[in-house]
């Protein structure tokens, strides 16, 4: 192989991508000269078919030729850039709308789970999922309240058809999030840090209530649990979740697995806890809470004696609605896109 | 329950000058919740809601005594007055008779009775008019105005009958059975379940609903010259059961199913007389009949004070603890060291039982608002994560960027919401009681929901891209708890499937999920199968599990949704996505050698499947890196295809003999003819 003819065609090919005056040209002499029918390519194919020495020198120089094209053509092309056309011809109007992704909304309520579900995990809550249709034991029984319980109004109750337990009652859809109360007893020993957040279901429909809705219910079990755990673990969610000004207060009321037991208020998003049309005195009520009776530890199999306990439930549209200020709860399942697309 | 309290009439049992509105604030803070007061005339009104297991706060004395242990410890002095009543130590000579015989004790744990005369029907005087009126009820006679103005002072509920209207004045108290009837007070006849406490006559007649409604046939009405008074309690349980099965309830009934206190009945009974006495001029006429077989025990609790600092979190003083429990009426036997021993006060019987009722009573007047608010400070659990929220999480994110609106549909759907589904309402779990048509069975797929949204969108919306994250439910057997599905399913309007296979080909490889097959839909899922179009339906499988469903919905049903045009689903088991997704991503050595790219365009006979063709020629080399569909037009397939060695830069030998390689399996397998080659 003649070396010259080498040298010449590679100083052919740089003074022609020198010459070149635009892109097309350069791609077409790109083409021509190292693409994969090129001439210092097919040099190159040729290459295993040489002998001895001038093999490895030819294969050096035409490697070189190969580089120094390609790197002149880089060059060029960057210069060609440069060169055309002055920039202010390249004026675009900027107040054109732009082009935007597709993009959808996720659900209030998705949001409110997430953000509940962070505040929480913070202090060492693990999220867990439980059934929505439970037995009588879970949902009732097991939470001290026995078939026939005035108490048992509290929570207007779907029954399921022809699904019952020989050892845990009728089938019900859960009305509340404590149902998982026993549920993870049974699964874990304490220490105990839960949150469980899920769909509940009551004969109620209406303005604020709808026959089904999201709890989130906390449960914390450990040695040397006390009301003032629970006060604390309260005031920080208040404090995350709706502004660092918020408080709760703590009064008494009736669940029969708790004892005590509280109602849950917290300061008035509207009127910051001045009173106001919407609130009691300046505190709007957020759910109830309680001490874990002993004998729904027992129940779960956890020694009263050695450990105790809190627990809190909280209506999820309740709180969103709160904060939003959406005046019906029948307009989050509704599916309707023009409110949807509002978060 | 709510009652409401004028504060003229509280006052009455309670000696304070506590502004009205700090007996509300302090009241709901340490007791039963205020949820409003009221001014009417010169009176204010409390409307106070009561929980279940405080029945003896449904009266006026019962929040007067709440009141006078919860003022005080706000510094405001409050004290209890006793009334002076009527004394029932005298007995009548030759009185009217009543027989009475109760079929079994239990039903009526105590029954007191006592039979006026002279009596004089006109209306109550003025007071007890306004007191009644403000509380929620209407005045009706001096007679009746009494059992009802009683009840909401003391918590005792009272029924009156005309004496003269109760046959051979005899009674027997017992439990209907057998479809027995009554015609109540309020001119309903009901017919009784059985095991309801019922009164009848020495005629047979029933004369009485215990504890709900008197009967018709008994009541006092305005020519009423003799009446028999009732002052009763009755087993709670039965009163609620027949409440529930009749779904009728009366201010009494709520009461009576709460438990009413034996032990007052006496001084309800003391005042009715003054009362009668006062109002009607009416005079007593028979010696008071009290049947009382089992007066519940004192119960003594015992409370360890180290319990008691245990869950309330600080220490209360020992003589705190005393005083608040005495200022409540629980009385300290002799406990000299750390348990103490208390007795609970009649009218709390009910609802304390163990040290943990005492120790909330402890803490509820010591003032939830004065203990410290304090995080737990103990061990951290370490719980295992479930991926599950993780995945969620990312799903939803990358759905909504992808031009997903996200919704929450009700679990429950009506019958002809999943007929018109072709989903078989007997396959699926049924609400017992539903509270409406709506509202029945527990849906086993998100579709029927979906498509209802979309019907509900369309006037408004032409293009809609939905998804909902939720669980559907499948039942097993009939002493097992269904099988709840978490599902991921979405909809997309249009003539859309490849855009929305692609959206479910991208979610897979965000989940990190590969190796997974599409193809035609085997109706494995009986109970909606033919929701779907038969021959555009795609289901996504690995080995032997199914992880969903991408295919568009069969115009029959498209049309019996109202829907126009067509909507292409998804239908994923997020179980199945959780199973497969991985975190950890693998890294392989970025390849060195420069790749090839050609372009190689096929003649295909119809229904020539481009998914096993795409594979086929993949499966020629381990150098072909990837195949894409370049272009369908026609009967035209092109493909282009990456070779690319990880050893050396690729030869036209080398990549010539595997293209030969493709076109003859090509040729083979799908009697396809290559049309064209094209080198870039």
């Amino acid at each position: 192989m003649d070396i010259n003819r080498i040298q010449n065609l590679k100083n052919q090919a740089i003074s022609n991508i020198l010459e070149a005056k635009s892109e097309e040209e350069l791609e077409h002499l790109r083409v021509h000269y190292i693409g994969r029918k090129g001439e210092i390519t097919e040099l190159i194919k040729k290459l295993p078919s040489l002998e001895g020495e001038n093999r490895k020198e030819i294969g050096i120089l035409l490697n070189d030729a190969k580089r120094a094209i390609g790197e002149t053509l880089q060059q060029a092309q960057g210069k060609l850039q440069i060169t055309q056309e002055p920039l202010d011809k390249e004026w675009l109007d900027i107040t054109t709308p732009g082009k935007k992704p597709s993009h959808g909304h996720l659900h209030l309520i998705t949001d409110a789970i997430r953000e509940i579900s962070e505040i929480f995990e913070k202090i060492g809550f693990t999220r867990v999922a439980y059934p929505e249709v439970e037995w009588d034991w879970y949902a009732f029984e097991g939470l001290n309240m026995p078939k026939n319980h005035p108490a048992r109004d509290e929570w207007e109750t779907f029954f399921i058809q022809g699904l019952s337990s020989k050892k845990y009652g009728e089938a019900v859809l859960t009305p509340h999030t404590s149902s998982g109360q026993l549920r993870e007893m049974e699964k874990t020993k304490p220490p105990i840090r839960m949150l469980n957040i899920a769909k509940c279901y009551r004969r109620q429909a209406g303005v604020s209530h709808a026959p089904m809705f999201y709890q989130f219910e906390t449960l914390v079990v450990d040695k040397g649990i006390n009301i003032a755990h629970l006060k604390g673990t309260l005031d920080y969610f208040a404090r995350q979740y709706f502004g660092p000004n918020r408080k709760t207060r703590i009064r008494p009321f009736h669940f029969q697995f708790t004892e005590p037991s509280f109602e849950v208020d917290v300061t008035c998003i509207v009127c910051g806890g001045k009173g106001c049309r919407v609130c009691k005195q300046g505190w709007l009520e957020l759910g109830g809470a309680g001490m874990v009776h002993p004998q729904v530890l027992k129940n779960g199999e956890i020694d009263p004696e050695k450990y105790t306990g809190f627990a809190s439930g909280f209506g999820l549209e309740r709180v969103l609605m709160m904060k939003y200020g959406i005046d019906d709860i029948r307009l989050l399942f509704s599916g309707d896109l023009r409110f949807l697309k509002q978060f | 329950m709510n009652i409401r309290v004028p504060d003229s009439w509280l006052r009455e049992h309670l000696k304070t000058k506590a502004k009205v509105a700090k007996i509300a604030e302090y009241l709901s803070l340490c007791s039963q919740s205020v949820e409003k007061t009221t001014k009417v005339d010169d009176d204010w009104v409390y409307e106070i809601e009561v929980t279940t297991n405080r029945p003896d706060c449904l009266s006026v004395l019962g929040i007067a005594r709440e009141l006078a242990a919860i003022l005080p410890r706000f510094k405001i002095p409050a004290k209890l007055k006793q009334s002076t009543v009527y004394s029932l130590q005298s007995t009548v000579k030759d009185g009217l008779p009543l027989e009475v015989k109760i079929a079994n004790p239990s039903l009526c744990p105590r029954f007191t009775a006592l039979i006026f005369d002279d009596i004089n029907i006109k209306p109550s005087p003025k007071i007890v008019q306004e007191r009644l009126e403000k509380s929620g009820i209407r005045a009706l006679n001096n007679v009746v105005d009494i059992s009802n103005y009683l009840m909401l002072e003391l918590g005792q509920p009272m029924h009156t009958f005309d004496y003269d209207k109760i046959r051979g004045a005899k009674m027997i108290l017992r439990e209907s059975a057998g479809g027995e009837k009554i015609t109540t007070l309020d001119g309903q006849t009901r017919p009784l379940p059985d095991g309801a406490i019922i009164i009848q006559d020495d005629k047979g007649r029933i004369i009485d609903l215990c504890g709900i409604m008197g009967g018709e046939n008994s009541a006092v009405d305005e020519k009423t010259k003799r009446v028999l008074l009732f002052v009763q309690t009755y087993d709670p349980m039965k009163i609620r059961r027949t409440c529930q099965l009749l779904s009728f309830r009366t201010e009494a009934a709520q009461r009576f199913e709460k438990g009413v206190d034996p032990q007052g009945v006496i001084l309800s009974m003391e005042k009715a007389i003054a009362m009668f006495e006062k109002n009607c001029g009416a005079k007593v006429a028979s010696n008071l009949i009290d049947i009382y077989p089992n007066p519940p025990k004192e119960k003594i609790i015992k409370l360890d004070l180290n319990l008691v600092n245990k869950i309330i979190g600080i220490e209360i003083p020992k003589n705190e603890i005393v005083n608040i429990l005495q200022s409540l009426g629980f009385s300290i036997l002799h406990s000299p060291f750390s348990i103490l021993h208390f007795s609970v006060p009649h009218w709390r019987d009910n609802d304390i039982a163990i040290p943990e009722d005492l120790i909330e009573e402890i803490a509820r007047i010591y003032g939830y608002h004065n203990l410290p608010s304090l995080l737990p400070s103990g061990e951290i659990p370490q719980q295992k994560k479930s991926f599950t929220f993780v995945w969620e999480n990312k799903v939803k994110e990358a759905l909504k960027f992808w031009g997903f609106s996200e919704t929450f549909n009700y679990s429950m759907v009506s019958e002809s919401t999943l007929v018109k589904a072709e989903i078989n309402p007997a396959e699926c779990l049924k609400i017992a009681n539903p509270l409406s048509e709506d509202w029945i069975f527990m849906r086993p797929s998100l579709i029927p929901s979906l498509l209802e949204v979309v019907t509900k969108n369309q006037p408004e919306t032409s293009e809609i891209q939905m998804f909902e994250l939720a669980n559907v439910y499948i039942p097993t057997a009939s002493d097992k708890l269904p099988n709840e599905i978490l599902m991921l399913s979405g909809a997309l309007t249009g003539n859309q499937f490849f855009q929305v296979k692609g959206i479910i080909e991208a979610l897979l490889a965000e989940l990190e999920i590969t190796h997974y097959n599409f193809s035609p839909y085997q109706l494995k899922k009986t109970f909606y199968g033919k929701i779907f179009h038969p021959f555009r339906t795609a289901e996504i499988t690995i080995g032997q599990d199914s992880l969903g469903i991408v295919g568009e919905i069969n115009p029959i049903i498209l049309a019996r949704f109202g829907i126009k045009g067509r909507v292409v689903v998804f239908d994923l088991d997020f179980n199945e996505l959780v199973k497969y997704a991985t975190t950890t991503k693998k890294y392989t050595p970025v390849l060195k050698y420069p790749a090839i790219i050609e372009d190689l365009a096929f003649i295909v006979p119809p229904k020539t499947l481009v998914g096993e063709m795409i594979q086929l020629i993949k499966s020629t080399s381990l150098i072909i890196q990837s195949v894409e569909l370049l272009d369908s037009y026609k009967d035209t397939r092109t493909f282009r295809i990456t070779y690319q060695s990880e050893k050396k830069t690729l030869s036209d030998k080398e990549i010539e003999k595997i293209r030969k390689k493709i076109i003859d399996k090509v040729r083979i397998n799908f009697k396809a003819k290559l049309k064209q080659l094209s080198i870039t």
